[in-house]
């Protein structure tokens, strides 16, 4: 009697088989009817506590470790960027020496994009800019750009060095003179362990150099 | 001899649901304590009759005085902050002002994190305004927030996904410029990524239901082909896990060219069959019905995983058709098409096993 009670309130096998053949079979998609009800969103703000803005005016002290705490720091000069991807870069644009080497060398694209996922690379930082600008819809003035300090940076040093340079020759010849050549003392260790970047200064003579050792080369292989 | 008593079973067992019961009380709390600082337009003034009421003139005031000094205290942030939650006129007067805008994002992009959470703040109450505001904040302020949602300090981060979630109610030129500068996969990271914690799960959750919402037609092939390559497990008790399968099938995960691989099928199906619980109103139920149902639409067995046992899968079904739903039912009816299609096992066997109310 419950079997037959239950079987008369659910459908039968023909029933479904039924209903069944209606059915489409295949993907529902997302406008197919009917619809199930949608998430529901109220635009909110947020009430600043005053106690917030107190705080801000206490001694910096607490600030201070604040920022190193939430914020990613250059060891080398001390800047302070949001994320770990922007530092990467950072620290790569502008203290790797191999990094500047493979600029130089301009073989491959370098510059990576501002943003994570993005996995294109470009020769020069004013490409990286564009595309940011256009693909990604950055302002033209986005702060946390790398690349725009670099050839300032770039070039003056340069500028200075040629200079100092100079004059290292001009008074250098009446200096040394007097001055006994005396070497910088390093009690143990030298402290300089990267690659020597005074070849950087004579990139004249090394071309030169090269230039010298390729038509030894080609005079051999003659 | 030790006279200690030695714990038994029973007493870690209890331990466990006290401390999961402490646990579960504390986030409630935080929760609730965060919640209680979020406001709508105008609302302050009901509530909060004691604060300062500023008007346009104040806002006006004020805006000047930012901008002739080129820095906003946070002082003059907050006063701003207050001002935006009191009404849309204060917020259009604000965002009329050439270059006011730019000095909030000086403020937010400066080297004082203080300053930035309050900026971020302030841009969280200007996004309560009309398209042309969210507009205006996206093309500006987008870049910025979409960067600090990869950063450490938490406050801001919330700061931005509020403030994201404002605009992307909005406009949705403003939600497609957002789409641009790769919100998805950022947001993706926060709500279900490998490294997607508690504290943002459920404001990333509600950003990407906006985007599958508003804006679903500018997420692009890539942005999609993402979220399928990295969908992790998800439980029905995480934050913001009730959107898991509205944003899956609004985006059109499951239908992708190259479809899902088997692993992050899985932890679709494990979700779906651990949220039957729910109600069929419940957005993991009834959409997850519809992405079930296109996970069999592929007519590959594997995609399925426990499902495919009909030990398992019928009695899921009659607990779903026991809501009797009628829109949910119609939906089931399809899933049952679908699965019956795979051939698995004798379709009779399956029909007779099934409860469905006439």
């Amino acid at each position: 009697m419950e079997l037959d009670a239950a079987r008369s309130i659910f459908l039968s096998r023909e029933d479904l088989i039924k209903i069944l053949g209606d059915v489409p079979v295949g993907f529902i998609k997302r406008s197919d009817p009917p619809q199930p009800r949608r998430p529901t969103f109220k635009k909110m703000g947020v009430l600043v506590e005053i106690q917030d803005i107190v705080e801000a005016k206490e001694p910096q002290k607490a600030f201070k470790n604040r920022t190193n705490d939430q914020s990613y720091s250059c060891a080398e000069c001390r800047k302070i960027l949001p994320t770990a991807h922007l530092l990467d870069l950072h620290i790569t644009e502008q203290h790797d020496f191999y990094f500047a080497a493979s600029v130089d060398r301009g073989d491959k694209p370098m510059f990576s994009c501002f943003l994570e996922e993005c996995s294109e690379k470009f020769q020069s930082p004013r490409k990286r800019k564009d595309h940011c600008i256009v693909v990604h819809k950055f302002p033209a003035n986005y702060r946390f750009d790398q690349g725009k300090d670099k050839p300032k940076e770039k070039r003056h040093p340069k500028k200075q060095l040629s200079h100092s340079m100079d004059v290292d020759d001009d008074a250098g010849s009446s200096d040394t003179k007097d001055l006994p050549n005396v070497k910088a003392f390093t009690f143990g260790h030298h402290t300089l362990r990267t690659f020597n970047s005074k070849k950087d200064r004579k990139s004249g003579d090394t071309l030169e150099d090269i230039q010298s050792m390729k038509d030894a080369i080609n005079d051999i292989l003659d | 001899m030790s006279s200690q008593p030695v714990p038994s079973a029973e007493n870690a067992v209890l331990r466990d649901k006290i401390r999961g019961y402490a646990a579960e009380h504390r986030k409630e709390g935080r929760t609730q304590a965060k919640d209680s600082l979020r406001l709508g337009l105008g609302q302050i003034k009901d509530e909060f009759a004691a604060q300062d009421n500023l008007s346009e003139k104040d806002v006006h005031g004020l805006a000047s005085r930012i901008k002739r000094r080129k820095h906003a205290t946070s002082e003059d942030l907050f006063r701003l902050a207050l001002a935006f939650l009191q009404g849309i006129e204060n917020i259009n007067a604000f965002a009329a002002i050439p270059g006011a805008l730019q000095v909030l994002i000086k403020e937010l992009t400066g080297s004082d994190i203080q300053k930035q959470i309050d900026s971020a703040e302030c841009l969280c109450n200007l996004s309560l305004g009309e398209g042309h505001v969210a507009e205006k904040i996206s093309s500006l302020a987008g870049s910025y927030m979409v960067t600090y949602l990869d950063g450490k300090e938490g406050r801001l981060k919330r700061s931005c996904l509020w403030t994201l979630a404002n605009i992307l109610a909005t406009s949705e030129k403003a939600a497609q410029q957002l789409l641009q500068m790769q919100l998805v996969p950022k947001l993706w990271k926060l709500y279900a990524g490998e490294g997607a914690s508690a504290g943002f799960q459920e404001d990333a959750g509600i950003c990407l239901h906006l985007i599958s919402t508003h804006a679903a037609h500018h997420v692009s092939g890539e942005d999609r082909e993402y979220i399928a390559y990295h969908l992790f497990s998800m439980r029905p008790e995480d934050p913001g896990s009730e959107y898991l399968m509205y944003i899956i099938h609004q985006l059109e995960i499951v239908e992708l060219h190259h479809g899902l691989e088997t692993q992050q099928a899985e932890c679709l199906v494990n979700f779906f069959v651990a949220s039957l619980g729910s109600q069929a109103e419940s957005l993991p139920v009834s959409y997850g019905v519809r992405v079930v149902a296109n996970l069999m639409a592929f007519n590959n067995p594997a995609l399925i995983g426990v499902l495919a046992d009909d030990n398992i899968f019928v009695p899921a079904l009659n607990k779903l058709f026991a809501l009797r739903d009628p829109r949910l039912n119609m939906d089931l009816m399809r899933m049952l098409r679908n699965y019956l299609n795979l051939n698995l096992l004798d379709s009779n066997l399956v029909l007779d096993r099934l409860q469905v109310y006439a």
